[in-house]
């Protein structure tokens, strides 16, 4: 008996794990497409959008809010959502650029200290859902106030100015003519991307997000996952938050406010789901993108920026209907 | 229409047991000891709120040292200094001010972040007895009693594409507006202002106009934006702060710092560095100072001594490379209580 359970059991996983696969996969070509149809109406609409120098651009522009929104997609996997990003990604920011301005750290040293700044604040998160059994949206929310609240204290609520040119490096140097933050973007995506892929802890994490309690009683170390994603997350909020300051060579307490909003539109736009268990790396870049190129796009076309939301906004809700539409059909046909 | 009349009476009935409640409430926040400002006059200490638009930017930071200027010059005097995050954060300046009316204290001076919304807030400090001065930016409508210390913004940007149209010369120029918050009654005025100054030169031509939202990195990547969609752009004005910064970033990245005029407003640190780098060619530079100084002196003045109070001009001050060292325009960039940048 136990065998033929275990058998049937064995069959039915398989068939969910291929069905996940193909709705995530399928999300992730609807938002391609999206994409590129937007970006070849984009070349043929402005004589500026295909230049080397503007897709450099929109790379660098893009390259915080992809990178911690890569940080929200596996917060996302996992079924929880981290509201702080914007208030940890000043206190970081701002903190790489104290220790530069008054303790003369290189900005090598300052992001090492930025993104051991987002570590901390997401071990707390990490911490206060994992062990204190907090809802995530309530564990980052505090975090959102309490971070902000740091900012103010730590900066005395005046932005960190008069850094020396050097601290730009991150942000504005160039790479073999690449521009940095696309490299970085790129060696985090890949990175995090892997993990979640390829390695156990990364199997271990889309469980804990379909079914924490299946997880938990399959001898999965539920608690030190949930609390590794959370300092992930937040080493990488910590690394978009000094490359933001680094751009715009200043620390800024202001940084960051409505950022959250800006990083789940991408996750989600990707298909990653909030219901927790599906979500990819490649979806979520694509997201970001799609909210960049509809910016940068706007611009040079000359759209008023108010409509720039409204656009942003009927993606996000085109994306995700089109995503359970086809998703629904999937599993009817299942 | 619907409404029959003993809903009607029920209802007015509602209202009254409501007022009296609300009346109730009212009394216990009555305070003899503060004298409730208004027509009489107060002696011994005053608690002042002052309220910027946000905190955390080099601008309000100057309002405050104004304050408590003021408020050390006149005696006894302490300068409440509370604010929300961002300037878009117009809910929680309503409540900020609400509490303060529940508190008592004795005036309240402070930054509308929206003229229409902040209004009611106003008139609630005022039914409290509590009297109001505006800096900075005022409310719609503003009652006649309340009076604003602010800087006339319209003629400054009207100036400020004077200033541009001086460093661009003869010839046709595209330029671009970088404005912050549209819908603020401040951004309503600089970029009204600006686009008049800009009517007086046919040469000029605007050819993009994008908010920061007050926003440093916001500010670089639409400057980036109008810079690609415009190749032969040759000034920018840019409304505030951010602005300026974010914009001197993406021109100084585009690699045609100095080529590219902009025309800045307001004095940060890393603003006037830009100025004498040649990164900026002229700021439009506001007299924070005297905000903060004007608004709590002038509301002492008026609770100690039944003074009304009455509207100023702030003043603004064209900060430019070659007049940056002279004696008036330090006195305005580096304010100090020693030698405020006040008429006495």
């Amino acid at each position: 008996m136990a065998t033929v359970d275990q058998a049937v059991g064995w069959r039915g996983r398989l068939e969910e794990w291929l069905r996940e696969r193909i709705s995530v996969a399928v999300s992730e070509v609807t938002a391609a497409t999206a994409l590129a149809v937007l970006f070849i109406a984009l070349s043929l609409a402005s004589p500026y959008f295909l230049t080397a120098d503007n897709l450099f651009n929109i790379g660098s522009q893009t390259a915080v809010i992809a990178i911690i929104a890569v940080a929200q997609t596996m917060v996302i996997i996992t079924k929880g959502i981290d509201l702080s990003v914007g208030s940890v990604a000043a206190l970081a920011g701002v903190a790489g650029a104290m220790v530069v301005r008054d303790l003369g750290f290189s900005v090598w040293e300052a992001s090492a200290v930025a993104v051991a700044v987002g570590a901390a604040a997401g071990l707390v998160n990490g911490l206060l859902v994992s062990f204190a059994r907090l809802p995530p949206f309530i564990a980052t929310l505090g975090m959102m106030s309490a971070g902000r609240g740091l900012v103010f204290i730590v900066t005395g609520a005046v932005g960190v100015y008069s850094l020396p040119e050097s601290f730009q490096l991150l942000g504005n140097g160039v790479i073999a003519g690449v521009p940095f933050t696309i490299v970085v973007t790129a060696a985090v995506a890949l990175a995090v991307g892997g993990l979640l892929s390829q390695s156990r802890f990364g199997q271990h994490v889309y469980a804990m997000g379909s079914n924490l309690e299946a997880a938990r009683r399959s001898g999965i170390p539920v608690r030190r996952n949930l609390t590794a994603v959370y300092v992930l997350a937040g080493m990488l909020v910590g690394l978009g938050g000094v490359i933001a300051a680094s751009r715009v060579n200043s620390g800024q307490p202001n940084y960051g406010i409505g950022l959250e909003l800006d990083v789940i539109a991408a996750a989600v736009i990707g298909g990653a789901s909030l219901f927790g268990g599906q979500g990819r790396i490649v979806g979520t870049l694509i997201g970001a993108f799609l909210i960049a190129l509809v910016r940068n796009g706007s611009v040079l076309l000359g759209i008023n920026i108010h409509y720039q939301q409204l656009i942003v906004g009927l993606i996000i809700w085109a994306a995700v209907y089109f995503d359970q539409f086809r998703r629904r059909r999937l599993e009817s046909r299942g | 229409m619907a409404i029959s009349t003993k809903a009607r009476s029920g209802l007015a009935m509602l209202a009254a047991v409501a007022a009296m409640a609300a009346g109730a409430c009212g009394g216990v926040e009555v305070r003899d000891d503060s004298g409730g400002g208004g027509e009489g006059t107060t002696d011994g200490p005053l608690e002042l709120a002052v309220v910027p638009k946000a905190v955390g930017h080099e601008f309000w930071n100057t309002v405050r040292a104004g304050a408590e200027c003021a408020a050390e010059r006149a005696g006894d005097v302490t300068v409440e200094w509370d604010g929300v995050a961002a300037e878009t954060e117009v809910e929680g300046q309503v409540n900020l001010i609400q509490n303060f009316v529940t508190r008592g204290v004795d005036g309240i001076v402070y930054a509308a972040t929206d003229s229409a919304a902040l209004a009611p807030a106003t008139q609630g400090a005022l039914d409290a007895d509590i009297p109001v001065a505006m800096i900075d930016s005022g409310t719609d409508p503003q009652p006649e009693e309340v009076p604003l210390y602010a800087t006339d913004n319209r003629a400054g940007a009207a100036e400020a594409a004077e200033l541009l149209a001086e460093a661009l010369g003869e010839g046709d120029h595209d330029v671009a507006l970088i404005e912050f918050q549209p819908g603020s009654q401040t951004n309503t005025e600089r970029v009204e202002g600006f686009t008049e100054g800009l009517a007086q030169h046919e040469n000029l031509n605007l050819v993009g106009q994008q908010p920061s939202h007050s926003d440093v990195n916001e500010a670089r990547r639409v400057t980036e934006d109008l810079l690609t969609a415009n190749p032969d752009l040759a000034g920018i004005f840019a409304a505030n702060e951010p602005s300026v910064l974010g914009a001197v970033q993406a021109v100084e990245a585009a690699g045609r710092s100095g080529e590219v005029v902009i025309i800045g407003w307001d004095a940060a640190p890393d603003e006037i560095t830009a100025l004498r780098e040649g990164q900026i060619s002229a700021l439009v530079v506001q007299n924070p100072f005297n905000m903060g100084y004007l608004g709590v002196a002038n509301m002492v003045e008026h609770l100690r001594e039944g003074t009304p109070m009455a509207s100023a001009d702030t003043g603004v001050t064209f900060v430019t490379p070659e007049n940056i060292d002279s004696e008036e325009v330090q006195a305005v960039l580096e304010p100090s209580c020693d030698n405020p940048p006040v008429d006495q």
